[in-house]
């Protein structure tokens, strides 16, 4: 049970974080009360994780094979690599750093599934544009059909409101089916959990960390949606969801992060506008570029430290 | 059928619909004042009238406080409330114009010279039509429906209209042999009067964006 404390903070720190894509409009705008919020939030994030949490469990299991010890190692790497980004201020992605992590002792042992990294990889490209390109889509698709209904004013601000929570508890569900393999999978691999327990274990670390620290963060990074219209986060919000649910299909874990940002920018192309400043567009790049190489390293140098050994002067 | 579920979002369509009810009140009462005025100047019909037109003007603000702290307690999505707020204080101004230009001829004792009573009415007439046309459009943009422009359109032309009335009334007041202060007293209660047309205007066109905003 020890063993699995680093993989536990990992989900906390997860949950605490990624939450406020889900919600984050809805809460900081008022429509939804917090609890109510982080309630539908860590049911919908159990869910996910339980029903189709497995694929991406099995994905990041198999990119290398791990000890307990090497688990233990890159799940406390990849925890402390999120802390570190966030204290610099810099976007991260968990799943970034729980993959770097692993590929960190993956190096360090000479076993590493090439094809199965080149297919993680590939989906880190493929989420920011994903989220992009479904957002544009479907706010078109919403748009029609939203001008054209002949619901009034009261009514259609009720709709939309509704469909936040509805988008929010969707984009909840498809966080824990798709980041739920960043904080257990690595002790499946290792043989100390089987696939079920893993879901329930990181599916229950992440409604944690919303159920307990997510207020902060959906009540001020929630408000960067904020600033669009409630229709566009609407479209933001259900956009994220569908492409972070894609990417479960496939057992990738993304980032929600960068599927926000992607459908963002979405947004804000079919509106013609600038959504996303230059300055958070490159520090979303260096976070993108650090994260990966920064667990990496703190896993190799984890992995250096446990396995020191006292050897007495002759 | 949704709203059947939203309470404050029905209690708060109710109140709107309220305080457009009772605008038109004060509206009648005002015209009914000013009718008296230009017949038989400040007499005790005119004095109830305009108890009843202050009487209505308080509980357009209760109303419409009532809608603040209904909005406050989280009905609507934050968008809409700051909206409606920022559209109802602008229509607050056209029976607070009412309010002061029955007070200013209670108080100043004004009376109309006759030469200037065909022109007042025509002023006092088209700037309520601009007033009902306004209601009418703030009803068509709750209800989601078309003509919000066409009537923006009716009540510009209103506007121009009124301000030609109100520049005719003014060089008919200067051209004539009354005292010079009474001339200045008239010409001030007359801009009060065409600010009523022009408030409706101002109403219309913010109304108009908001319908655009709410188009995605």
């Amino acid at each position: 049970m020890f063993s699995l404390l680093g993989g536990i903070f990992l989900g906390w720190s997860l949950g605490a974080n990624d939450a406020s894509n889900a919600f984050g409009s809805a809460v900081s705008s008022r429509m939804i009360k917090f609890w109510s919020a982080a309630i539908l939030a860590s049911i919908f994030v159990v869910l996910g994780a339980l029903l189709e949490g497995q694929a991406g469990i099995e994905t990041l299991q198999s990119l290398t094979e791990l000890t307990l010890k090497m688990a233990v190692v890159s799940s406390v790497a990849a925890a402390v690599t999120v802390t570190i980004m966030t204290v610099l201020g810099l976007p991260v992605s968990t799943s970034q750093a729980a993959v770097g992590a692993i590929l960190g002792i993956g190096f360090v042992n000479k076993q590493v599934n090439i094809a199965g990294l080149g297919k993680v990889v590939a989906c880190w490209f493929g989420t920011p544009i994903g989220g992009l390109l479904i957002a544009i889509v479907l706010y078109r698709l919403l748009a029609v059909v939203y001008n054209r209904s002949r619901i009034d004013m009261f009514e259609s601000d009720i709709l939309l409101r509704l469909a936040l929570i509805v988008a929010g508890s969707y984009a909840a569900y498809a966080l824990g089916a798709n980041n739920v393999a960043n904080v257990t999978a690595v002790f499946v691999g290792a043989g100390q959990l089987t696939v079920f327990a893993a879901a329930l274990v990181g599916g229950l670390s992440i409604a944690l960390g919303i159920l307990t620290f997510s207020r902060g963060v959906m009540e001020t990074v929630g408000r960067k949606l904020v600033r669009l219209d409630p229709f566009s986060a609407l479209v933001v919000v259900l956009s994220e969801a569908i492409t972070v649910h894609i990417y479960t299909v496939l057992g990738v874990p993304v980032s929600t992060s960068q599927a926000v940002i992607g459908a963002v920018l979405g947004v804000g192309i079919v509106k013609g506008i600038n959504t996303v400043s230059r300055r958070t567009l490159t520090n979303i790049f260096i976070g993108w570029f650090l994260t990966p190489v920064v667990a990496c390293f703190i896993a190799i140098t984890l992995y250096f430290t446990v396995h020191l050994r006292y050897i007495p002067g002759q | 059928m949704l709203r059947f579920f939203f309470k404050k979002e029905r209690r708060l369509e109710h109140l709107i619909y309220s305080y457009l009810e009772n605008l038109g009140m004060i509206q009648r009462h005002f015209v009914k004042a000013m009718n008296i005025c230009l017949k038989e100047g400040v007499s005790d019909d005119f004095c109830f009238l305009m108890d009843q037109t202050h009487k209505s003007e308080s509980r357009a603000d209760d109303i419409r406080d009532e809608i603040n702290e209904l909005m406050y307690s989280r009905a609507l999505i934050p968008e809409l409330r700051e909206d409606i707020m920022a559209l109802l204080e602008k229509v607050d101004e056209i029976p607070r114009s009412f309010e002061q230009i029955l007070n200013m001829i209670r108080t100043q004792k004004i009376t109309f010279p006759e030469f200037l009573t065909l022109d007042i009415q025509e002023l006092i007439r088209v700037s309520m039509e601009s007033c009902d046309l306004m209601a009418k459009q703030i009803d068509v943009m709750v209800k989601k429906v078309e003509g919000v422009r066409a009537l923006m359109s009716t009540i510009d032309q209103n506007e121009s209209h009124c301000d030609h009335i109100e520049r005719r009334i003014i060089i008919k007041l200067f051209e004539s042999d009354l005292e010079p202060f009474l001339k200045l007293q008239l010409k001030e209660l007359v801009i009060v009067l065409g600010e009523i047309s022009d408030q409706a205007d101002r109403v219309s066109k913010r109304v108009n964006i908001l319908t655009m905003k709410r188009r995605v």
